[in-house]
């Protein structure tokens, strides 16, 4: 309840075109009220009854009708017709455009929040569910804003509107052919309930098929290469088997809802028709009158359909609307100190003094690391995946914050001041490169928005791309991301080197792995990699022998524990963990040393 | 009456959105933008459609007796009131033979037939409906099976599955909307019928208003098909900028784009909004208009001209309201129609681009003529290949090469150089464009190609696996793989050790992709797989992706488990492989450029020996220090 309160308050927002909403409906409701009526007494201008039926009355045209009289009740049915459509119109621009305009709000404030929450919170959710919810959630909220809010007060005024009516005129009538009302509203509520059962299901099941599918189409090479077409065909085929089932299961009672709410529509004509038809032979309903319930019977159809779905409205906005508060909710663990101060350009002092990191409760992931990186050293950082060797660095830009210690930036802690300024003095290249659906000139200009094209152009130069750019058909202008062609692995990361460049941050971190990649993009990386380290505290989480080599110091990373630390001579003398790691995997790099020595003939020792 | 502004921007557009960028995208692909629009109505789409129905023709035929039944019942029944009205009301004795029973008892068995037919309505066309979209699905499914490499390389995989996924659930609606749409027609027929035979004098005057409908109506779909697609752009939009500033998000914030972002989304979003609201406009629009008519038709029709028509004798007042309910229903269905334009064209839009999306011919075919092949014994040789994807653009060349049975190639050369190409022509990924492959003797293109393909098997260097347990992993495709054989098998690779030591042992729960296993463990597995068939020719692309210490050595001695007594082709990249492979094929843009044993192509001192010296950071024009045992070697010379 307290969901949907907070949706109402956003909808509040908007007022003024909420009572229009109100207002156009009560008035369309009146208007359409009103045609039944004239349209009745239209029928008793036309024939009275002659004494009564019962006893040998009969029908008889009106001799006192005039043709004046006809006009003026068809042009009153006319005007009534047009001012309903009219408010009618009213009604359902006002009710569509705020259901619009809080779905607007709801977008935009998801979209907000979701670009400022910590990586934590990202790190837990899956893109997918937080789509769904931008989409499909606000969807739900939107319908909820049309339906729930206000067609529900209209239904709720049509019927009672419409059943006083048919009490006023004739209380037996209304009592015979609205019997059944309140059974049919339980009836639809209960199988809506159901059928929302159902319909999750379907959606599991379905689920379950989109899963089988896509994995078959990312595994496609798998496939091909087992040739387990048919394997595959068998799986899928099952799963599309048992959905079709559940969708044909709940279309059916869905089918069968609807049939019976029809059955009582036509139900009670008859009895109108049959049990009125009485009561105009005995005398107690005219002919007028039995038109009026025949036409005001069919206003209720609405109501009593819609109210299903009103109240299907209802408990999905109540879900969705879990969904969606709480991305909205969620606190960042990374925040802001309502007095931090703006950083400066920094020195690049970094110094990690104890500090410590979880990611639950559990488990210490970093425990009390001590680093000390002066201004423009270079840190490698090394150790098996897991060992928290990107941890290290995500706590510097406060991806993360340390859960004890401390990590300071020129001796002041880095929580003292405003994440902008602080992530502007701390540039990342990272191992994932994301690439935006842009230019290469807009991917390189992405963290600076007034970047001149010179800035641009040298960002790339330093990067070692511009070449390569320049190589393209539309250079600076190639279309790149989703949509645009796929630049290769190492163009990415160079781009992403010069995005970085580009900001300028006195403190970088780099993520140096690459995956295969040729002889000439290597070097063109490292090439990059060190015009680019030049000036600044660089952290890299290193793979390459020649970053390791050339780092003032190595860390080397074990379960979160700085295991041992110094330069690379200090550390092969020690013969420890970083020995280990330099024999099996950057040692097989320098074999190479051994077996030229072969070639050449020197008369090697293997 | 639903607000049609909430159709058009449902959910379904929303989601295609979602991978389908921008307006203008340039595609690689055959598939159309996935944002063309179609008509409301497409012939080419509703015949094929319907020849899905031909397997379920009986429950067709019933659905359609059904709503025929059910639009005759329907209209019928204002007929029943002016029956009811007309000679029903009369003097007589309610309680003898009344006339009025004889209407109601004819009235309360159309109630029910009308029931009985809506029901069954509802439940044929629920269960065509669903069996044509199982049809529809797993044919897809079946194509994309038949599909070529090359196509899903082209391709953007959410593309393939907007289509097989929102595409075909679009469709679902479309079944329902054709039954209804149908229904609406039968209805609109029959009532016009009832009333002109009832009199054709009111009839024509009530109706004289109808073709102003019509005519407002052509009017008014050019406006709204402009509206429908200006919404189904601006949510592509928005979604798109949804999605990429969440999968982009570690970017965003570290170089503090989030106010210029939140600016740009405002637009979109303001875009999304204002398109909606037009569209909202317009559907409402009608509203007034559809009550204009109905004033007209039941004012000046049913009342002024009925009612002096009633006067003089002419008509009775039964007449009169059974003119006024079938008027009311008249515009139900048309009002109806209108109102699923938006579902109308966005169907009509997937139909074809399901259809375009089947229609795509795959481009390795078995021959009709392909025998089955007998057991392999595992030699393979290319004579004279040539392969291209596109026109001019050589991949192989001129290439011959043969390989005995159980020999261990390894196949080295520098990025582009066609490697990859080279080893997936064996499994006839695609077909050569010249020359041929043969293994055994038997060319690759006249034997079935799945009887060839389960006797060889592939490791790729991303390690793929499903979701399901370690144990299916194995196992993937060779149901009769005993739960012993895939124990084997991972003992064979070294992969037993750590599944065991999983929670479940083997029957541990891979999360999506086996993203809770180390890529080590998961190249582990894919071993497993590769062998658990016990192929005699297995290719394999070696993985260099960082792997911990540990996995790596038991990735290394995998491999020459993995190797043994099968004939191999390795695409090597780590210096131990290549030093112990039997034969080392170079390739060169294209080319064979040598073939040989390490320490022969080494003295040979061609572009194996050179490509070896660049690839570890030596430069061989500067001599090397022989370095001996030395551990800590020289600063390198990289540049």
């Amino acid at each position: 309840m307290n969901i949907l309160m907070r949706i109402t308050r956003m909808a509040y927002y908007y007022r003024k075109r909420l009572i229009l909403a109100y207002l156009s409906f009560f008035a369309a409701i009146g208007f359409s009220l009103l045609v039944p009526w004239l349209f009745g007494k239209s029928i008793d201008q036309l024939v009275v009854i002659e004494g009564v039926l019962e006893e040998g009355g009969r029908l008889i045209p009106n001799p006192d009708l005039t043709w004046q009289i006809l006009f003026v009740m068809a042009s009153l049915l006319l005007g009534a017709s047009l001012c309903r459509g009219f408010f009618d119109f009213a009604r359902t621009y006002t009710t569509d455009s705020l259901s619009q305009l809080v779905s607007y709000d709801f977008r935009n404030q998801i979209y907000d929040k979701l670009q400022n929450v910590s990586f934590a919170y990202h790190d837990k959710e899956h893109t997918g569910n937080l789509m769904s919810k931008a989409t499909a959630d606000v969807e739900a909220i939107r319908r909820f804003v049309n339906m729930g809010l206000v067609r529900s007060l209209e239904v709720v005024v049509r019927t009672i509107a419409v059943t006083s009516i048919l009490i006023w005129i004739n209380w037996e009538l209304a009592l015979i052919s609205l019997i059944f009302v309140p059974f049919l509203v339980l009836r639809s509520t209960l199988v809506i309930g159901k059928l929302r059962r159902m319909w999750l299901h379907v959606q599991e099941v379905n689920g379950e098929l989109v899963t089988v599918l896509q994995e078959n189409l990312v595994g496609i090479h798998v496939v091909k290469a087992f040739g387990s077409e048919n394997f595959e065909r068998r799986k899928y085929d099952k799963k599309a088997q048992e959905l079709r089932e559940e969708y044909y299961q709940s279309e059916r009672l869905q089918g069968t809802n609807s049939a019976w709410m029809s059955l009582y529509f036509t139900f009670a004509l008859c009895l109108i028709v049959w049990y009125g038809g009485w009561e105009i032979i005995r005398g107690d309903l005219t002919p007028g009158q039995l038109a009026q319930f025949v036409l005001y019977l069919n206003q209720l159809t609405f109501p009593i359909r819609a109210s299903a779905q009103i109240i299907n409205s209802f408990s999905r906005a109540i879900s969705s609307g879990r969904r969606i508060f709480d991305v909205l909710d969620s606190s960042s663990p990374v925040e802001e100190k309502p007095d931090a101060r703006v950083m400066g350009r920094a020195e690049g002092h970094v110094q990690f003094r104890s500090a410590s990191f979880a990611y639950d409760a559990r488990s210490a992931t970093l425990q009390s690391v001590n680093i000390d990186a002066e201004p423009g050293k270079v840190t490698a950082i090394l150790g098996a995946p897991g060992s928290g060797k990107s941890t290290i660095v995500n706590l510097i830009p406060r991806f993360y914050d340390v859960t004890d210690g401390e990590v300071t930036i020129d001796g002041d802690d880095i929580r003292e001041f405003t994440l902008e300024s602080l992530r502007r003095n701390v540039g990342i290249v990272q191992q994932d490169i994301f690439l935006f659906d842009a230019t290469i000139r807009d991917n390189i200009a992405y963290g600076v928005s007034n970047a001149s094209e010179e800035d641009i152009v040298n960002a790339a130069k330093v990067a070692q791309l511009h070449d390569q750019i320049m190589s393209f058909a539309h250079g600076y202008d190639t279309w790149v991301g989703e949509r645009g062609s796929t630049l290769s692995g190492g163009q990415r990361q160079r781009l992403s080197i010069a995005r970085t460049v580009l900001v300028n941050p006195p403190i970088l971190i780099l993520d140096d792995s690459t995956s295969s990649v040729d002889v000439e993009t290597e070097r063109q990386i490292h090439q990059a990699m060190v015009n680019v380290m030049k000036g600044r505290t660089t952290f890299v989480i290193a793979h390459r022998l020649s970053t390791v080599r050339e780092a003032d110091q190595i860390l080397v990373l074990k379960d979160g524990h700085i295991v041992e630390e110094g330069n690379h001579v200090e550390l092969m003398a020690r013969r420890g963990i970083y020995r280990d790691i330099y024999e099996l995997q950057l040692r097989p790099q320098e074999e190479v040393l051994l077996d030229a020595s072969l070639v050449g003939g020197d008369g090697g020792d293997n | 009456m639903r607000g049609m502004g909430g159709g058009f921007g449902g959910m379904m557009g929303g989601m295609r959105g979602l991978n389908s960028g921008g307006i203008n995208s340039p595609t690689m692909d055959n598939l159309s933008d996935d944002n063309a629009l179609g008509a409301v109505y497409n012939n080419k789409v509703v015949l094929r459609l319907i020849s899905y129905m031909g397997p379920y023709k009986s429950d067709v035929i019933k659905s359609l007796i059904a709503v025929l039944i059910y639009t005759l019942a329907n209209a019928s029944i204002p007929m029943l009131i002016l029956l009811g009205v007309n000679n029903g009301i009369s003097s007589g004795d309610f309680w003898s033979m009344h006339p009025l029973h004889l209407v109601g008892a004819a009235f309360l068995g159309v109630t029910l037939v009308h029931f009985a037919s809506n029901y069954l309505q509802f439940v044929f066309m629920a269960r065509v409906g669903q069996s044509i979209l199982y049809s529809l699905r797993t044919q897809m499914f079946s194509h994309l099976q038949d599909m070529s490499p090359s196509f899903y390389h082209r391709t953007a995989t959410g593309r393939i599955m907007s289509r097989s996924q929102s595409d075909v659930l679009q469709l679902q609606e479309t079944f329902e909307m054709l039954v209804l749409a149908l229904a609406d027609v039968l209805t609109l027929a029959f009532i016009i019928i009832y009333m002109l035979l009832v009199d054709w004098e009111l009839a024509l005057v009530s109706l004289s208003i109808v073709p102003v409908l019509f005519f407002i109506l052509a009017y008014w779909q050019r406006f709204a098909r402009r509206s429908f697609m200006r919404i189904r752009r601006a949510i592509a939009m928005v979604n798109g900028e949804y999605n990429q500033n969440i999968t982009g998000v570690r970017v965003v914030q570290s170089l503090n784009r989030q106010d210029e972002n939140l600016r740009h989304f405002e637009e979109l979003n303001h875009e999304h909004l204002d398109a909606n609201l037009q569209a909202s406009r317009f559907s409402g629009g009608l509203q007034p208009m559809v009550e204009f008519l109905i004033g007209v038709g039941m004012g000046f029709g049913v009342v002024f001209v009925g009612g002096l028509l009633a006067k003089n004798g002419n008509l009775e007042w039964g007449v009169l309201l059974a003119f006024a309910v079938w008027i009311q229903r008249f515009f139900e269905p048309i009002r109806h129609l209108t109102m699923q334009y938006g579902v109308f064209q966005r169907s009509m839009a997937a139909g074809v681009r399901i259809f375009e999306l089947m229609d795509l011919r795959p481009e390795v075919v078995d021959k009709p003529d392909a025998i089955e092949m007998p057991p392999v014994r595992g030699e393979i040789r290319f004579e004279d290949v040539n392969f291209h994807y596109v026109e001019g653009v050589e991949v192989l060349q001129d290439v011959n090469l043969h390989i005995r049975p159980g020999e261990n190639v390894a196949l080295v050369g520098s990025t582009g150089a066609g490697k990859s190409t080279l080893v997936t022509l064996i499994h006839r990924f695609a077909d050569v464009t010249k020359g041929k492959i043969t293994i055994d003797g038997y060319d690759l293109r006249d034997v079935q190609r799945e009887s060839l393909v389960s006797q060889m098997s592939m490791v790729l260097q991303e390690p793929y696996l499903f979701s399901g347990n370690v144990r299916d992993n194995i196992r993937y495709c060779y149901d009769d793989a005993t739960d012993e054989d895939v124990i084997e098998a991972a003992k064979a690779v070294g992969a037993h050790d750590f599944i065991m030591a999983l929670e479940d042992g083997y029957d541990t729960v891979l999360a999506e992709r086996g993203v809770n296993l180390s890529v080590g463990q998961r190249q582990l597995i894919s071993f497993a797989r590769a062998i658990v068939g016990d192929p005699r020719i297995i290719v394999l692309d070696e993985a260099t992706a960082n792997i911990d210490t540990h996995t790596e050595i038991l990735i290394q001695e995998a491999l020459s488990h993995v190797l043994e007594g099968r004939t191999s082709i390795v695409i090597a990249h780590r210096l131990s492989t290549i030093r112990s492979a039997d034969k080392i094929v170079v390739l060169d843009r294209g080319r064979i450029a040598e073939v040989g044993r390490h320490e022969d192509l080494l003295r040979q001192g061609g572009v194996y020996a050179r490509l070896y010296a660049i690839n570890y950071g030596l430069n061989l024009d500067n001599g090397v220090e022989p370095g001996g045992g030395q551990l800590i070697p020289a600063p390198a010379d990289n540049d």
